[in-house]
């Protein structure tokens, strides 16, 4: 006991007598700390991503049809929506699925993409004064439906003139409207005469034609947008992923076709722009303590909020414009007239208006404006790409926003909206059972339609191709004549009012089934378990992770884990390096010392475990030492939290702030890691110290 | 007065050879010696530089072995045995006293003093402390228990040194040139140690020296020239040898 007392007395009292102890120490400080907090970091991020994309979409295991030509990439792929073949009957699936004893949820999904339009502001004040048209046609004129028409009508006319006024002063500052197409500047000047305006109630629907038709393009701000949706069942769905809530409007009844948008796309794409821009200064200025003075983004959203404001002009009929004029001018204490010049001011923000600026916004000017293109209750049309290629419509009514608590922000989380699972198997390409029996009544009845389009292609292209053509149409269904003929009945509103049963929503394609387990901690076992199961049942099914169905986005923290591992790698073989060559250094300096010894009476045994005790000294004094602020500073962390700067973090940590916590195993890491490093880089200079001979103690100083 | 002769000497030495070869030239340095020490004596090895006093005092020492010829120490000959053994056999038969004192610079006195005890295992830590204690106080440094050796002088570390020779009880402590770093009255005051040291304890001591002065306290003087035996004298003689010019 006395023997390695001494041992550990020679290391203590020799760590301090060489400045390379310090340099060495303070390398294995350093490098415990990166991998203390390194690693917790990274473990806590990978357990609140986890939390993200199980919490989100992905359930712990995600099943999908083994043939698919593609893995299942919930969150997208480099290439689109992966090509994954269809799972025919959800309904067969899950009670299988179910059957397992650690799986409590499963949840059919189907996720994919589609254009959507959302028309500009012309375009929808048009065709909300075409709606009251009809309105007045099937229900009759009432005084308030006129008074309605008359102001969107008035609405209408000061669009007109604002446009009229932008062209002149775009013509002004570009310098002539040489290539402008005549007809259009006819059409605009005509809707502006008091003659267009006074035969408008003659023949409404033929002035609206005008409008739509040739002044409403002359207006290029119609939106594209590209709406990703998982198709699921949403009562399901609510039940399974707990995180999931409504914001805005409410849940779609069950058994009914609807739509929950993702709050954020809502807020980022159908929010009036320039409501949306204060919001982001809003955030940024809050979240991450920019300012407007110093920031250029803040500065180009500033800038454009004075320069863009269109957007909200159109938006105002006559009334309303006075309102807000007047409403301004209060705000602003100006006697101005114009509104765009107002507006110009009012959003003329600097660090110290903006707060006023952006509650004044909110509660002066926005009951006066539409601050969303889409409405709760409004149905959307949605256009995508079935299976086969072809376009496929369908009107879907939007009942409310959802997001994910704790991921609000999070663009990766938000970038799903849902849809239920009919109206996701329309757009998919797919048939319900009703559906099919509609469309066999429709080929019926349009069996005259495609033999006259047999004629039509033969008298075409005459006797030769006749072969050729008669084979094609002689395919039993050809899918482009149901689906083209399908488009209306996809349309029709009473689909919109169906209730379906729980049976009719489960009986039928879904492209992967999210399971929920009881014990996330099996996860190994039980994915084991049911591939097993799916080959027993002669099911071809790919059984996988959560990670793995994120795609890209599973290997994220991955990656970020090989690069910090890396580094801990780098660092400690440059350590093992200086160590070893300071050891090196050391003993030679040391080679009387350690002759005296050997002289006096220690084996070489001795000499080997001084030298290496020394060194795993030094590594765990200086470990400990660097674990422990690495503990401390985790421990700050942890109370404080980490903000998520920007969107895509909030993801990686699963709501704004990340609040790590360090594992022990984090600890043993760091220790393991460090004592390994000490003792490997020690081996060399230790063995050389066994072999000073005692002779070198004899030496004298001659 | 001399110490009663026991009967089988501690170091016995017959026709030692000792060839060191540096690049490819072998030095020969000791060219066959023969020396008995008996116990209790107090034997100073004499001769010019080179002379092969400090090879000697190595093969004695078992640090090093001859290449020809028998080396017995405490009865055993050094060549028979292994590196282990040889360790084992300084630990617990032989102290050394070195030119440079040689403590150990991170430990305290008694520490330093305390290491070839805590090596043999052989004593408690209570033991150890009255034993370190006891010596310290022999060498007149037991109130330096708890200094470090840079804060002594070279008289005083050279103490602490004989202290730590001294403190396993060997039958025999080699000093290779003891005083060679101190002043004449330091040296010679250690010298006044070991011989009282030699008296009180009956502990063998063979030292080197150049020093007339130091060689004057030795029962014999052992003088070696060119690595050979030269004649085993009387420190009277020696000093007288020296005094007449010769070394």
């Amino acid at each position: 006991m006395g023997h390695f007392r001494l041992l550990l007395q020679v290391a203590f009292r020799n760590l301090f007598t060489s400045k390379i102890n310090l340099l060495i120490g303070g390398i294995i400080f350093f490098g415990t700390l990166l991998v203390v907090v390194g690693g917790a970091l990274m473990d806590s991020m990978d357990s609140a991503m986890s939390r993200s994309i199980i919490g989100s979409i992905a359930g712990h295991i995600q099943v999908y049809s083994d043939d698919s030509k593609d893995p299942l990439a919930l969150y997208g792929s480099m290439s689109g929506e992966p090509d994954l073949a269809a799972l025919d009957d959800f309904s067969q699936l899950k009670p299988f699925l179910e059957k397992h004893p650690n799986v409590r949820t499963v949840v059919p999904l189907g996720t994919s993409s589609a254009i959507i339009t959302s028309g500009n502001t012309v375009d929808l004040t048009l065709s909300r004064l075409r709606e009251l048209y009809k309105t007045r046609d099937d229900a009759g004129e009432t005084p308030a439906l006129r008074e309605n028409i008359d102001s969107v009508k008035g609405h209408v006319r000061q669009m007109v003139e604002l446009m009229a006024a932008q062209t002149a002063k775009s013509e002004q500052e570009l310098g002539g409207g040489a290539n402008k197409d005549p007809a259009e500047v006819e059409a605009l000047a005509r809707a502006r005469t008091d003659a267009f305006w006074d035969t408008f109630e003659q023949d409404p629907y033929g002035a609206l034609e005008l409008l739509e038709n040739r002044i409403a393009p002359q207006i290029p701000d119609g939106d594209m947008l590209e709406l990703r949706y998982a198709g699921t069942d949403l009562d399901a769905f609510q039940r399974t992923f707990d995180r999931m809530e409504i914001v805005d409007g409410q849940a779609v009844p069950t058994g009914q076709r609807g739509m929950l948008l993702s709050k954020l796309f809502y807020e980022e794409f159908l929010k009036l722009k320039s409501a949306l821009r204060m919001d982001h200064i809003k955030q940024q200025r809050e979240l991450n303590q920019k300012t407007i003075a110093t920031d250029p983004e803040l500065q180009r959203w500033v800038k454009e909020n004075q320069t863009q404001t269109r957007e909200i002009i159109f938006q105002l009929d006559p009334l309303k414009t006075r309102e807000m004029v007047s409403r301004l001018q209060k705000l602003l204490g100006t006697q101005e007239a114009g509104l765009e010049p107002l507006l110009t001011r009012f959003f003329t923000l600097d660090d110290d208006n903006f707060d006023t600026r952006y509650a004044q916004f909110y509660a002066e000017l926005a009951p006066l404006l539409e601050l969303y293109r889409l409405r709760m209750g409004d149905t959307l049309t949605i256009t995508a790409f079935t299976r086969t290629g072809y376009m496929q419509s369908a009107n879907v009514k939007v009942y409310g926003t959802y997001q994910f608590k704790g991921l609000e922000k999070s663009a990766m989380a938000g970038a799903l909206s849902l849809m239920d699972l009919m109206s996701f198997r329309d757009l998919y390409g797919y048939l319900t059972a009703d559906k099919k029996a509609e469309l066999a009544a429709i080929q019926k009845q349009s069996g005259l339609t495609a033999l006259n389009r047999e004629q039509a292609e033969e008298a075409l292209f005459g006797e030769d191709s006749g072969v050729l053509v008669a084979e094609a149409a002689s395919t039993d269904i050809d899918d482009r004549a149901a689906f083209l003929g399908a488009e209306e009945t996809l349309k029709r509103d009473d689909l919109l009012q169906r209730v379906y049963s729980q049976q009719e929503i489960e009986q039928g394609v879904a492209l992967s089934a999210a399971v929920m387990l009881k014990d996330p901690e099996q996860l190994e076992q039980t994915m084991a378990e049911l591939r097993q199961a799916a080959k027993d049942a002669g099911l071809k099914l790919r059984v996988v992770s959560w990670q793995e169905a994120a795609g890209i986005i599973g290997q994220f923290v991955l990656l970020g884990k090989l690069v910090l591992y890396f580094a801990v790698f780098i660092i400690f073989v440059v350590a093992l390096v200086i160590i070893n060559n300071a050891m090196m250094m050391a003993t030679l300096q040391r080679v009387r010392e350690v002759g005296t010894m050997r002289a006096i009476g220690a084996q070489r045994s001795f000499v080997l475990g001084m030298v290496l005790v020394e060194t795993l000294v030094l590594g765990l004094v200086f470990g400990a030492a660097g674990s422990l602020v690495g503990s401390g500073f985790m421990a700050w962390l942890h109370s404080t939290g980490i903000p998520a700067g920007n969107e895509a973090l909030y993801f990686f940590f699963s709501g704004p702030r990340l609040f790590p916590s360090l594992s022990a195993s984090n600890l043993v890491a760091a220790f393991v890691i460090v004592l390994g490093v000490s003792a490997i880089s020690t081996l060399y200079p230790a063995f050389l110290a066994t072999r000073v001979s005692p002779l070198q103690a004899m030496q004298t100083d001659e | 007065m001399n110490p009663a002769t026991p009967q089988s000497p501690i170091v016995s030495i017959a026709n030692v050879t000792k060839d060191y070869t540096l690049g490819k030239v072998v030095v020969p340095a000791l060219r066959g010696v023969d020396l008995e020490v008996h116990a209790g004596e107090f034997i100073s090895i004499a001769g010019p530089s080179g002379s092969g006093k400090t090879t000697l005092l190595n093969l004695i020492g078992c640090v090093d072995t001859a290449t020809g010829g028998v080396v017995r120490v405490a009865g055993q000959d050094t060549k028979q045995l292994t590196e282990r053994q040889l360790t084992h056999l300084r630990l617990h038969t032989i102290g050394f006293i070195f030119q440079s004192f040689n403590l150990v610079q991170v430990l305290s006195v008694f520490q330093n003093v305390e290491f070839p005890l805590l090596l043999q295992r052989k004593l408690d830590k209570a033991q150890r402390r009255e034993r370190v204690m006891q010596l310290l106080e022999q060498v007149g440094l037991a109130s330096h228990a708890k200094h470090r050796p840079n804060e002594l002088s070279g008289g005083q570390r050279q103490r602490v040194a004989v202290a730590r020779a001294l403190v396993t009880r060997p039958q025999l402590v080699l000093a290779d040139e003891p005083t060679a770093n101190l002043d004449s009255v330091t040296g010679q005051n250690i010298i006044d140690l070991m011989k009282e040291l030699n008296q009180k304890e009956g502990t063998t001591f063979i030292f080197s020296t150049h020093d007339a002065k130091v060689m004057s306290h030795a029962n014999a003087v052992v003088r070696l020239a060119d690595g050979k035996f030269l004649d085993r004298i009387s420190a009277a003689e020696a000093s007288r040898a020296m005094a007449s010019g010769g070394h």
